[in-house]
């Protein structure tokens, strides 16, 4: 694994926890769009930005 | 919806696929490259659409929105978790691009093989994919049978759908390959995105835009907000469902086969970018059918009766819920397309050319055309006895593909990774799994995915630990993506 791609491995590996440990916890009683369905929604939102910058300088 | 127009909008849907498959005819196909994997010059467009296509089956727009309609934003969570997990191609797919090229692997079994040094290797690996994709398939194919069946009142029997369904998904991998299957799968994917998201705009609409439709869940169905919430996705639940997902990327040979098809790193940009948008927007899509069903008919007796029931309510104008159906017709055939081509690839490459030494390529691609039509007879029958184990190995394929996840990861990070090692805990994994399955036994509620993944883990490395690996192929192997992802361009 390059350096770069570790660091995003840590981000990555951040985000997954909220998605499994946020619904489940601080979110449980939060019966509205602005709880689990705009974290998940967000958290993915993010993912994509992820993904975006770590494949950025594939060019050829 | 009346017979006669399922089937014209079924008839316009066949004459559109069949041109395009013709026209995708360009090219050579007539070696194991050219066939399977489009010469490695697919482009990054085309490899976005067809990878969305193969991915998501019919079990989106109908499975998901019943998963919703029975248990709320889980099955979001759920299935954006899976989404999360195709991350896993931003560090994968540059290392299975490279390798391919270089070493001219057609499947990602082959390359497990050479890398391991170890012909049963590449063997046992198909072997369990076909193991457990062709029930897959056969169960998609059924899913086709009870769609067509249950919209039109049964004019239209189980078995004419299976069978069609069949037919279609043999013609498009014979025409030109994955050229075929890829172009076919791009007009389904396009399809079915446009098509599903038109009808979230009208029930959204007839629901008092958004924010009507947020207030109505959030006053009437307030548990589908949350979760545990009903008390449907459980903790264990959640994480049974999402770890086998969370993998399918690597774990399914149909969609990391296409990890060696793309024309350059960028067109394997594309491909991943494109295929994360589609997911988001689908997932959404999906989603929101299963939450408006559960507003409008909370009382179905069955959840995968959901999209069935909204499309042919007074909600969707009539000739929308027969495109629609169509759609979800199409979805079903581009995955099984796509898995008949991986399967039979597997065969020809992992089995025929290892059991028997000195093979042609041209022989091998006689062989895998020649499986193409026997994978599809077997799934077929397999829908038509509907027996039980063939639902079970279904149920199980995310689950048992799992098992392979990590002899994958040890041949890009794992020089000390061993052929008895991958042997060890593929056999012992599938097998745990389908047992477990059987048995329906849950040990400290986790289920058999988990189960699987964990055990195959530590069977992977313990046995490794304790057998010499192929270390001058995994230096050099190894060696070579390093030094290649360094100057990565």
């Amino acid at each position: 694994m390059t350096s770069s791609e570790r660091k995003w491995a840590l981000v990555i590996l951040v985000i997954v926890l909220s998605a499994y440990i946020l619904p489940y916890t601080i979110l449980t009683n939060e019966a509205t769009w602005y709880g689990s369905f705009l974290l998940w929604t967000v958290l993915t939102l993010i993912i994509i930005g992820v993904n975006y910058f770590i494949t950025r300088d594939w060019s050829k | 919806m009346t017979t006669t127009f399922v089937w014209l909008a079924i008839v316009i849907y066949i004459v559109i696929a069949l041109f395009i498959a013709f026209l995708s005819r360009h090219g050579s196909h007539t070696n194991m490259d050219g066939y399977f994997l489009g010469n490695r010059k697919l482009n990054g467009f085309v490899s976005a659409l067809s990878y969305s296509a193969t991915t998501y089956s019919a079990f989106m727009l109908v499975g998901l929105a019943g998963l919703t309609y029975s248990g709320g934003v889980g099955a979001l969570g759920f299935e954006l978790i899976y989404l999360i997990g195709v991350s896993l191609v931003a560090f994968f797919g540059p290392r299975f691009w490279l390798a391919g090229k270089k070493y001219g692997y057609v499947t990602p079994s082959e390359m497990l093989g050479d890398r391991y040094q170890n012909k049963m290797v590449a063997i046992v690996v198909s072997l369990t994919s076909c193991l457990f994709l062709i029930p897959y398939s056969a169960v998609q194919l059924s899913g086709v049978g009870y769609l067509l069946q249950g919209v039109t009142d049964n004019a239209i029997p189980f078995t004419t759908g299976v069978l069609l369904a069949t037919i279609l998904a043999i013609i498009y991998s014979y025409i030109a390959g994955i050229r075929s299957v890829a172009w076919t799968d791009s007009l389904q994917a396009l399809f079915m995105v446009v098509t599903s998201t038109i009808v979230v705009f009208i029930i959204i609409n007839r629901l008092g835009g958004f924010d009507g439709f947020f207030h109505t869940l959030e006053t009437e169905r307030s548990e589908l907000l949350t979760v545990p919430g009903n008390g449907y996705f459980s903790f264990t639940t959640f994480l049974g469902l999402t770890i086998p997902w969370f993998f399918f990327s690597l774990s399914n040979p149909q969609v990391s086969q296409r990890l060696f098809m793309p024309a350059s790193l960028k067109s394997l940009r594309t491909m991943l970018m494109g295929f994360l948008a589609f997911g988001f927007i689908y997932t959404l899509v999906s989603v929101i059918w299963g939450f408006t069903a559960s507003l409008q008919f909370p009382d179905l007796a069955n959840a995968d009766l959901a999209t069935p029931t909204l499309l042919s309510s007074d909600f969707v104008p009539p000739i929308l819920g027969v495109i629609v159906m169509v759609g979800i017709m199409a979805a079903a055939i581009s995955t099984i397309d796509s898995i008949l081509l991986t399967l039979s690839s597997l065969f020809a490459r992992d089995v025929y050319r290892n059991v028997k030494n000195n093979t042609s390529d041209q022989m091998q691609l006689r062989v895998g055309k020649l499986v193409i039509p026997v994978i599809a007879l077997l799934a077929f029958l397999f829908a038509q006895l509907e027996l039980n184990l063939i639902a079970v190995l279904s149920v199980a394929s995310s689950a048992g593909l799992l098992v392979v996840v990590p002899a994958i990861i040890g041949t890009f990070f794992w020089k000390g990774g061993t052929a008895a090692g991958v042997l060890t805990s593929v056999i012992v994994g599938a097998f745990l799994v389908i047992m477990l399955e059987i048995s329906q036994v849950k040990p400290l509620g986790l289920a058999s995915g988990i189960w699987g993944l964990l055990v195959s883990t530590i069977l992977f490395v313990f046995v490794s630990l304790f057998t010499k690996a192929p270390e001058e192929k995994a230096s050099e192997f190894l060696g070579y993506i390093k030094e290649l992802l360094k100057r990565k361009p």
